[in-house]
């Protein structure tokens, strides 16, 4: 098709291809700065390479997920834009989304090389990085302002409140650990609700794949804490979202065949 | 640490912290112009620029959503990831299901607490590498493609891709559930009860993070303050 061979022309690879590179090396600096700032801070160098260990092998199986992304949108919109837009700020969750409601707010219709002009590419295109640039935006204008707030110790008052203030930080911890409880929950809630009313309100008729996809992670990850605090084995942390989720995604598999 | 030592470390972490924000916003500005410039760039080549008058009303259409998500996501994760992994993982995206749970793994490998110095440090260095790793991941995906595209995309395989986000968050839920039950508890079955009640929400489960996160907060908080009295 005339349309996919422009948009996958070496002309649009060189130019999502040089943004990718701006973005790694980014990446590589705020890496080598933070490194050295935590090596200068007296930070353990074992620790900071368990993160760097931990985070890498976290980080491959969703990639290949986001992967699919790539391939999913790269027959209506060529490789080198899905290629840019989910290796920088995109989201997996996002970019097809919203590839589609641009498709049709532009009058291009459904999503799809065979409908595609040019000028319906570069406005999807740019509907896309503008539509999630907002992080970006208010990082750039109140960044500093707001993370710098959340750092600083309570201001202390004439009546003596900055002791309880003071306190009030201490829940910091727990509150991170309720918000991410808060993310987690609404995900697996989501898929308990698609069982119960996703095929018609209190049916019980919709798939299970997914819930069930969870649960065996979730079992997976048990089992690795267990061999954690049997055996003390803490490198066992760096591999066990990985090793959890490689688990559930092959058992997946096979539950797909049975639901 | 003697006194003297805290002093230099809060110094160099002072320090650390200003030049951040420095690069982090010549990045960000950078990476803006890069990416909003591309479509013409692109338009430039092919002989045709966007049409803005359309892009407008699709934005009116679809985008305003994103305007909303964005700004929660900015109020909630910036605590979470701390300064250089917040510009960090604002530019290069997928918060949700790669580099939030990245970083909150990190953290508590090494047993770092929020908002300190090592948590910083600890959460840009998780950010920056599982960046790193999606950009390999891709530029190697895209290099094999057409050898790749018949495995990846083949009926068998194929679950097991469709469903990376709930192996990731079931994971995650055997790990962080045991650290609160009780608010992990309630809110799985507050949230369960809307979903089935509202199933028009379950498209926007990524949105519905705000109320869930929202309401684990408030419990964790009556818990704390309960404790505190104890």
């Amino acid at each position: 098709m005339e349309i996919l061979s422009k948009l996958n022309s070496p002309v649009l690879y060189l130019i999502c291809g040089g943004i990718i590179v701006f973005v790694a090396a980014v990446c590589l600096i705020f890496a080598v700065r933070a490194y050295k700032a935590g090596k200068a801070l007296g930070i353990d160098v074992s620790k900071m390479r368990r993160v760097i260990t931990a985070s890498a092998t976290f980080a491959v199986l969703p990639s290949i997920g986001i992967l699919l992304g790539v391939i999913a949108l790269s027959g209506s919109l060529g490789t080198p834009w899905p290629w840019l837009r989910l290796s920088v700020i995109g989201a997996l969750h996002y970019e097809t989304q919203v590839a589609q409601a641009a498709s049709e707010a532009v009058g291009a219709g459904q999503l799809s090389a065979a409908t595609m002009t040019t000028q319906a590419f570069t406005t999807i295109a740019l509907l896309m990085s503008f539509c999630i640039i907002w992080g970006m935006v208010l990082m750039l204008i109140n960044g500093k302002r707001y993370s710098t707030r959340l750092a600083l110790p309570a201001a202390p008052k004439k009546d003596g409140s900055s002791v309880k203030k003071k306190s009030l930080k201490d829940f910091g911890d727990p509150a991170m650990t309720a918000m991410f409880i808060g993310l987690v929950s609404a995900y697996i809630a989501g898929y308990i609700g698609t069982i119960v009313s996703g095929e018609g309100f209190f049916t019980f008729k919709g798939s299970a794949l997914s819930l069930a996809v969870a649960a065996v992670s979730a079992m997976a990850m048990a089992v690795f804490i267990r061999i954690k605090e049997k055996n003390g084995a803490d490198w066992v942390d760096s591999f066990s979202v990985a090793g959890s989720m490689l688990v559930a995604m092959i058992a997946a598999i096979f539950l797909g065949k049975m639901m | 640490m003697d006194g003297k030592e805290i002093t230099k470390n809060s110094e160099i972490y002072g320090r650390y912290l200003e030049n951040t924000h420095r690069l982090g916003r010549i990045v960000t500005i950078a990476s803006l112009v890069l990416l909003l410039g591309a479509p013409f760039l692109i338009g430039l080549y092919l002989g045709v620029m966007p049409d803005l008058s359309a892009a407008a009303k699709a934005f009116l259409a679809v985008g305003l959503v994103y305007l909303v998500s964005g700004i929660a996501e900015y109020l909630i994760y910036v605590p979470m990831l701390g300064t250089g992994g917040s510009y960090l993982a604002f530019i290069t995206g997928n918060l949700i299901n790669m580099k939030v749970p990245c970083a909150i793994n990190a953290r508590d490998i090494v047993g770092v607490k929020s908002g300190t110095p090592e948590n910083e440090i600890i959460s840009t260095l998780s950010i920056a590498t599982s960046s790193l790793v999606t950009i390999l991941v891709l530029a190697a995906g895209v290099i094999l493609m057409i050898p790749l595209q018949p495995i990846l995309q083949s009926e068998t395989i194929r679950p097991a891709f469709d469903n990376v986000v709930p192996a990731l968050f079931g994971a995650m839920a055997c790990k962080y559930y045991r650290m609160n039950r009780p608010v992990a508890l309630i809110v799985l079955a507050f949230m369960t009860l809307l979903f089935s009640l509202v199933p028009s929400l379950i498209g926007s489960m990524s949105m519905m993070v705000i109320p869930s996160g929202a309401l684990a907060i408030g419990l964790a908080f009556l818990l704390w303050k309960k404790n505190q009295k104890d």
